[in-house]
């Protein structure tokens, strides 16, 4: 564990140093990052001075909808930022280095960059989340906040699963850069509460691509409005997908002869 | 004239040709317009009108904003910083054509794909979902919203290219453009209708060439534009174009001024 403390520490830090070198860059990122989560929420209390309610759900609670999207989806760029290079990792000989580090080769390739510009994003959307879950105490506040936050680490696992995945396909194809992009792209769907959408959509964003579970279920068990069965369900479909995305990056690992030196 | 004829076929092949990227493109898009159509639809049921939008029109500005997203929206601003960046932009500095013409060839190309495929998306969805669809109440409207369809792919076209110039003097010239893009899009209308904002901000970007590019040219199709203003409407639209036209000559000229590379 300590082992990997210091790699995350030297990784981050040069990550860092990357982005301090290019100030004109970084500033010109965080700006369109922080943008469009400001547009988008100005969208919502634009929104909200024509109507009282969105599918059944007030201002502050759509809201919370919207920032744990936003927590969900950072989370995982936070930590997966290096995927989005596992394409050319693999092409132009690095992952070759490092598999043979005395580390895992998948934590290497996820922390080769650690984007300080999403961390920084991340901390005013965890603010307005805390003031938003604030204003709902009510009798059982406790338990509810708890479901929350396990949901919506719950979430960070299923969004993990997925870059995992990816990364396996990177390593087994060197072709799928794209897919990761795909996956950011159906996310956006996950900006509303699941509700909003049709009967039918929302079985999709339940059981096929599983956002609803990671955007709509941490809020609505906070509003008591998920039962046990679901929240079972959520639990039981993070694991079994973080299983089956470390099992395929492990096969892919395993059946990798190297394609560039 | 043929040459550029010629780069745009040939441009529409490789776009062709690299349809994963393609496919990520539209799957994009599709996913802003579903979230999109099922948010307005949910918003809309049991309402006759909001913000003065009938149901049909906002579901019409869903899709059409689709299609303005694909057409005009659509740029090469990635690919010209890679190439200043890069310093390939060299290779067509040497060869009898202007660069301007030859991008906006490409850029065309790249619009011509697009737009097929948000028709075809389109399409396919007012088959699945039967919703009802606006059409133009006169042959005018219809008129002056291809006139502002032109116009304001024209107008993105100068933008980006002014923004994308940003390289020949950084070599971090992407985030700038990053911030532009999501900028556009909001400032453009091309998430929601500008008139969803308060007043103070429709106010300040109605001074701004933005609403030009997408919530403008859709609202003249929807006809909540009256004859006199749609005119006044697409003169400053042509105006913003002129005006980003010049600028973005100049910034070029500047640019190419002191632009060096080295090897080949």
């Amino acid at each position: 564990m300590k082992k990997y403390l210091r790699v995350w520490w030297k990784m981050s830090s040069m990550s860092l140093m990357a982005q301090i070198s290019h100030p004109l860059g970084s500033v010109g990122f965080l700006l369109g990052k922080i943008v469009r989560i400001a547009f988008f929420f100005a969208f919502i209390i634009a929104i909200f001075g024509h109507i009282k309610n969105l599918a059944g759900y007030s201002l502050s609670e759509t809201a919370l909808f919207f920032l744990t999207f936003n927590i969900v989806d950072i989370s995982a760029q936070i930590l997966f930022r290096g995927i989005y290079s596992a394409r050319r990792a693999v092409s132009e000989g690095d992952f070759d280095f490092y598999l043979i580090q005395p580390c895992s080769a998948l934590f290497r390739l996820s922390m080769t960059t650690f984007d300080f510009l999403d961390a920084i994003t991340l901390l005013p959307v965890l603010v307005m989340t805390g003031q938003i879950l604030e204003r709902f105490s009510s009798p059982g506040f406790f338990v509810h906040c708890l479901l929350y936050f396990f949901l919506t680490f719950n979430a960070v696992l299923i969004a993990s699963s997925f870059h995992i995945l990816v990364a396996g396909l990177a390593v087994r194809t060197q072709e799928l850069e794209n897919t990761i992009w795909i996956y950011r792209d159906i996310m956006f769907m996950g900006r509303f509460p699941s509700d909003v959408y049709g009967p039918l959509f929302q079985l999709f964003l339940t059981f096929v691509l599983p956002i609803a579970v990671m955007t709509s279920f941490p809020v609505r068990a906070f509003l008591g409005l998920l039962s046990p069965q679901w929240i079972a369900y959520a639990f039981t479909l993070a694991g079994l997908l973080f299983g089956l995305s470390l099992w395929f990056w492990k096969t892919s690992v395993r059946q990798y002869t190297s394609s560039s030196s | 004239m043929r040459k550029y004829w010629r780069a745009y076929q040939i441009s529409i092949q490789e776009t062709l040709q690299r349809r994963s990227s393609l496919l990520m493109d539209r799957v994009g898009g599709l996913a802003v317009m579903l979230s999109l159509y099922y948010f307005w639809k949910t918003l809309l049921s049991g309402r006759p009108s909001f913000l003065g939008y009938s149901y049909s029109q906002m579901l019409t500005y869903i899709f059409g904003m689709n299609i303005l997203r694909s057409f005009a929206l659509t740029g090469r601003g990635w690919e010209l910083v890679g190439e200043i960046s890069s310093g390939k932009i060299s290779s067509y500095l040497v060869r009898p054509l202007n660069y301007h013409g030859y991008a906006l060839s490409l850029d065309l190309s790249k619009k011509t794909i697009h737009l097929f495929a948000a028709l075809i998306e389109v399409g396919a969805l007012l088959m699945l979902f039967h919703p009802p669809f606006y059409l133009p109440q006169s042959a005018l409207s219809g008129l002056a919203f291809l006139a502002a369809l032109v116009l304001a792919s024209l107008l993105f076209f100068f933008l980006e290219f002014l923004v994308s110039s940003l390289a020949f003097w950084t070599s971090e010239s992407g985030g700038p453009l990053f911030f532009f893009e999501l900028c556009v899009q909001f400032a453009a209308g091309a998430f929601f209708p500008l008139d969803v904002l308060p007043r103070l901000i429709q106010k300040g970007l109605s001074f701004s060439p933005f609403p030009y590019l997408v919530f403008l040219p859709i609202n003249i199709y929807l006809g909540r534009v009256g004859e006199g203003q749609m005119l006044r409407d697409l003169l400053m639209a042509g105006l913003w174009t002129a005006v980003f036209a010049a600028i973005s000559l100049v910034v070029w000229r500047k640019g190419l001024a002191s632009y060096s590379a080295e090897g080949g």
